[in-house]
């Protein structure tokens, strides 16, 4: 492969799981829910798909568990703001310590080993590419329903003004659940193709982070699926030069802190004057 | 009389307690028949939002019964928009047309323009909500609740956001709405409506119905009379004061986007109560909010003939002391003690400044004085202020703008909320501190309360002030055409 | 107060089950875990180092929160806390009466500049706070890294960490042959300090409205800006401070891993301590016990110290229904009934 080619590639590669997560980051986002345990949702997702294709020797088996552990954590901050209106922020730090403690105590109890798991079956090259494709594509479907259906409408209804949505018939609680399900469900898919696309185990930290560069790429992409999309695959690009650039003696903290740096300055309003959802992380009670 | 089952809409018993054993309703039965104007009153806490949202179907009661024929549309006094999306996608929220699994906006856009044209209210489909004047947004939410072919609908508090000439016009909506068989009903406070457009008229007092007057059987006194359940206590008695340099404005100009201030020039002097009338976002609240350093506007401000600059702090150690639109939001921290909402604002200066420390004691003693004497009921000044009720929230926010010896009164809807008696005490708390030699600039968007106590009266449209006029020449009609927007005839 | 009870008993059988999955007897699992915490005075002495560890971020995170700036990076103002004061330290030649106090006013220093950063972020933008302390944590953590290993690397030093610091610089210990030192005196005194800050002062005052209510605050004259930056400098100084400690008083020298995690189980301790400065005290104390008992739990019981950070996030979990501003829900009957 020509080195742009292998570039591109490699910013793909590292794009696919901040896609995910920015991606859920803004359907929450959009439908009024601060969700800050994106990182927590990858890492479960990333974990269970191990733990699940190490079980039946299945790795789409596993896919399927990842994406539901996403879900079920996605679910749980979903309920507990909808239904007793907690602050959306506290809960969703609990959510990620849960979420990566308990990935590192299952490695334990699972696999009898901390630090990482053995290798498991993965989805291999093909899948690994499927699943960069289906990041694209997600990105596609995600910006058609928010724009384009009703339950588009309703979403971007509720992170306005959440009342306006309970005076109009609907039940603004239920679609905020099931966003922030489909959001997690998202996360974890990211989280699925850390550890069954581009390797074949889970090890702690395996996240690194990445939940909070969707966080960033979310308020870069002014919390648009297509916008959060184009700042993840911009963020993507910085991790492959950090490889091409290595060999030229870059710091390579330098380069891992510049999706961060770049989150900072756009809250400084580099970016131009972003404006959040009106509703978002503002709890709805009746 | 009513044929039985007739009923457009039917409450049976209805009661609701909010968490904290708050009973807002008490067993109340009401029924609207189709066609039918239907007025609902009662003083401000009386229950009258609750029963229309129990009745919308927004508020589940506590016990009761809730019988409708059809849908039940409510135009809230509130308006529950969404700013930020268009006049289309605010109308069919929650029954959007679809074109397979898409949304289908086209056949949206023709549905909103088929309804604004069949009921004589203009809207452009694809305006941004939030960019609409006050007037207009209700018409959007009027449109969205007919979209839904009601056969009941409820207007609360609909001419608040109205001026004099369009409430007419309004009100020629609401016949023609009624005649196509929709039954309506029509919260409101302002009596003189009731009485010239409703056909029936229910009282609401604590919660509980205490009145009813059938066809013909609508009288102005004795609605009032069963509202207030007693007499109207009065108002404080005017002396003549000596009029001192106060505040003046000159093109004053502040904030931006539809609700600006664009210019204003006025005078308020030492000993007089110069007031804004106008409807509803023209430009009031951004008026107040320049006047009070909260946000940055241009122009010149004096204050007793010296410039008036810098923040609110600097603004208030000048005297210049507000009773802010919306207690809950902007005066009071409802989770602090009354001892500490007391010296909110007077933080930084003595008495209650000693050094770097609060002093508790001198802040104990302003509690305690403007308890005894804005009589706040209250069960110790350590509660909350969450547990007071909107009346006694309001004394307090009144008492601690009085205690300091205001030079500059800034009061801005100062009644909105509050009962009869309390309103009454707020009103005469003004005319007090005029009385005692301050300037006192009001803002209300309810004419009476402007008629009942304003020395000279200014108009505001948007953004843009009249010249004044003196408590002698005072005109409802002129006022009322200022407020529509009318060029006043020199 | 029956919640809590109902929430603690719901807790403990989460632990037990928790336990109970890892192939180890609850009972043995919880006995361990007290005795590894208090089971005799060397114990106690390491829980209470556990406990001043996290008291410091714990206070920082307490008078942020009631500042309403909702400060997510206590732990990275503690990582650049401990750089600044191990930085300083390892080349600091100087007898500890001058030296000590040089090195822990660089902790806060270098804490209060990361916490100000999101702070005048704030202040000057309206940048929203979590993202920025989400952010500014990882950058503090890729920052130390690259400085102690590259640029500042110290010689002597093997991995990612300064060189030792010299003894003359390490905090006194109060109870001989222990890692107790009188870092847990000056966390008590913060303590005393922060309460007195936020009940008696106009300061505090202000803070605590803009806190409760930004708007009322603000038509009261309190500069909004002004008090974001300052309840960030100092809560990021209190952080900062910490760090100081834990490399002056525990370490003897900055590691990279000087925290696990204190500044996130910080965010559970002020909560657990109702962001109250001195049940904060006793929340700290009661996190120690799990974080000082958590490895002797893992050798005698074989449940993985792990469990930790989990009930950790559950009690997170649990407590984020506690409201920090005035109840929206109380509001709205009031507005309907008053």
């Amino acid at each position: 492969m020509s080195e742009p080619a292998e570039f591109l590639a490699l910013a793909l590669v590292k794009a696919a799981p901040l896609i995910f997560a920015a991606l859920a980051g803004v359907l929450c986002e959009r439908a009024g829910i601060l969700n800050i345990a994106l990182e927590g949702q990858l890492a479960a997702g990333a974990f269970v798909a191990v733990a699940a294709a190490a079980a039946t020797g299945n790795a789409l088996a596993g896919l399927a568990a990842g994406v539901l552990a996403g879900a079920v954590l996605g679910g749980v901050l979903g309920f507990a703001a909808t239904r007793f209106g907690v602050d959306q922020i506290v809960a969703g730090t609990g959510l990620n310590l849960l979420a990566i403690g308990g990935a590192a105590f299952g490695l334990v109890v699972i696999f009898g080993q901390p630090g990482a798991s053995p290798s498991v079956a993965s989805l291999g090259a093909p899948g690994a590419h499927l699943l960069i494709a289906t990041a694209l594509a997600c990105a596609f479907a995600l910006h058609l329903v928010l724009y384009h259906t009703p339950w588009g409408l309703r979403v971007r209804a509720c992170g306005e003004n959440p009342r306006a949505v309970a005076s109009a018939g609907l039940d603004p609680k239920s679609i905020r659940l099931l966003a922030t399900t489909v959001g997690g469900a998202l996360a974890g898919l990211g989280g699925v193709y850390l550890s069954l696309g581009e390797l074949n185990l889970y090890s702690d930290g395996m996240s690194a982070g990445r939940g909070f560069i969707a966080l960033a790429a979310v308020i870069f992409g002014r919390w648009t699926p297509l916008g959060a999309t184009g700042a993840a695959l911009a963020f993507g690009a910085l991790s492959a030069l950090q490889f091409i650039l290595q060999r030229s003696g870059v710091p390579s903290e330098l380069m891992q802190a510049l999706p961060y740096l770049a989150a900072l300055a756009a809250l400084a309003g580099i970016a131009g004057r972003a404006r959040a959802p009106r509703a978002d992380g503002v709890p709805y009670v009746e | 009389m009513n044929v039985p089952g007739r009923a457009a809409l039917e409450l049976r018993a209805v009661r609701k307690v909010y968490p904290g054993n708050v009973c807002a309703l008490d067993g109340v039965d009401i029924e609207l028949v189709p066609g039918e104007i239907h007025a609902l009153c009662g003083e401000n806490g009386a229950g009258k939002t609750t029963l229309v949202e129990i009745a919308a179907g927004e508020l589940r009661p506590t016990s009761g019964s809730v019988h409708a024929i059809g849908n039940v549309g409510l135009v809230h006094q509130h308006f529950e928009l969404i700013g930020r999306l268009h006049v289309w996608e605010n109308v069919v929220l929650g029954f959007e047309p679809r074109r397979g699994v898409r949304l289908d906006a086209e056949a949206a856009r023709a549905r909103v323009r088929a309804l604004s044209q069949s009921y004589g209210l203009e809207l452009d489909p694809d305006a941004l909500v939030e960019d609409l004047p006050v007037g207009i947004a209700q018409r959007v939410e009027l449109v969205r609740e007919l979209a839904r072919d009601p056969a009941v609908l409820i207007f609360d508090e609909p001419t608040a956001v109205l001026a004099p000439a369009e409430i007419a016009s309004f009100f020629a909506t609401v016949r023609a709405l009624a005649a196509r068989g929709a039954a309506v009903l029509i919260v409101t406070h302002k009596l003189g409506e009731i009485v010239a457009y409703a056909e029936r008229a229910t009282v609401l007092r604590a919660g509980k119905v205490v009145a009813r007057f059938g066809k013909g059987q609508i009288e102005l006194d004795a609605i009032a009379r069963a509202m207030v359940g007693g007499e109207i206590p009065a108002l404080a008695e005017r002396v003549v004061t000596a009029l001192g340099m106060g505040l003046v404005a000159r093109d004053l100009e502040a904030g931006q986007g539809a609700h600006a201030l664009r210019s204003a020039s006025f005078e308020v002097r030492r000993g007089e109560i110069l007031a804004i009338a106008g409807v509803e976002g023209n430009g009031q609240s951004v008026l107040a909010d320049a006047i009070a350093g909260v946000v940055p506007s241009v122009g010149s401000l004096e204050l007793e003939g010296t410039p008036l600059q810098g923040g609110a702090r600097e603004r208030i150690a000048r005297g210049v002391r507000t009773i802010p639109g919306d207690r809950q939001r902007e005066g009071l921290i409802v989770s602090w003690s009354l001892v500490e909402n007391a010296v909110l604002g007077d933080q930084d200066r003595p008495p209650v400044r000693k050094g770097i420390a609060i002093d508790r004691v001198a802040a104990g003693r302003r509690a305690r004085e403007i308890v005894e004497r804005f009589d706040v009921r209250t069960t110790s000044i350590r509660t909350t202020v969450a547990t007071l009720s909107g009346g006694n929230q309001q004394k307090l926010v009144v008492g601690r703008a009085l205690a300091g010896a205001p030079r500059l009164l800034l009061a801005y809807q100062p009644t909105r909320g509050i009962d009869v008696g309390a309103a009454a005490l707020v009103q005469s708390s003004l005319i007090a501190a005029r009385n005692a030699g301050a300037a006192v600039l009001l803002i209300s968007f309810e004419l009476d309360e402007i008629l009942a106590l304003a020395d000279r009266i200014a108009v505001i449209y948007r953004g843009m002030l009249s010249a004044t006029m003196l408590r002698d020449a005072f005109d409802r009609g002129t006022i009322g055409a200022l407020m529509a927007g009318a060029q006043r005839a020199s | 107060m029956r919640t809590a009870a109902i929430g603690g008993v719901v807790l403990l059988a989460l632990a037990a089950s928790a336990m109970e999955l890892a192939g180890a007897n609850p009972l043995l699992g919880f006995y361990a875990l007290l005795r590894g915490a208090l089971g005799g005075p060397h114990q106690i002495a390491e829980t209470l180092v556990q406990t001043t560890s996290l008291l410091f971020p714990s206070l920082a995170v307490a008078l942020a929160f009631r500042a309403g700036f909702f400060n997510i990076g206590a732990e990275g103002q503690l990582v650049i806390g401990g750089l600044l004061a191990g930085l300083l330290g390892a080349r600091l030649h100087l007898p500890g009466i001058a030296g000590l106090p040089l090195v822990l006013s660089a902790g806060a220093l270098g804490g209060a500049l990361w916490g100000g950063i999101a702070g005048a972020l704030r202040a000057r933008f309206g940048g929203n706070e979590v993202v920025a302390t989400l952010m500014l944590n990882v950058i503090a953590a890729l920052l130390a890294n690259y400085l102690v290993v590259g640029p500042l690397h110290s010689p002597g030093a093997v991995g990612p960490e300064t060189a030792e610091l010299a003894p003359s610089l390490w905090l006194p210990t109060i109870a001989p042959g222990t890692r107790l030192t009188v870092a847990m005196p000056l966390g008590l005194l913060v303590a005393a300090g922060v309460a007195l800050l936020l009940s008696h002062t106009v300061f505090g005052y202000e803070l605590r409205a803009s806190g409760a209510n930004p708007q009322a605050a603000r038509r009261a004259g309190i500069d909004q800006q002004w008090i974001a930056l300052a309840a960030m400098l100092l809560s990021g100084g209190i952080a900062g401070l910490g760090g100081a400690t834990i490399v002056t008083g525990v370490l003897h020298r900055f590691n990279v891993a000087l925290s696990p995690g204190y500044g996130f189980i910080a965010i559970a301790v002020a909560l657990v301590g109702e962001l109250d400065p001195l049940r904060v005290v006793f929340a700290a104390f009661a996190f120690g016990i799990l974080q000082s008992g958590s490895l002797t739990m893992q050798a005698l019981a074989h449940v993985p110290k792990d469990v930790v950070t989990v009930i950790e996030g559950l009690i997170i979990l649990a407590l984020s229904a506690r409201r920090f501003a005035p109840s929206a829900g109380r509001l709205r009957a009031d507005e309907r009934t008053g």
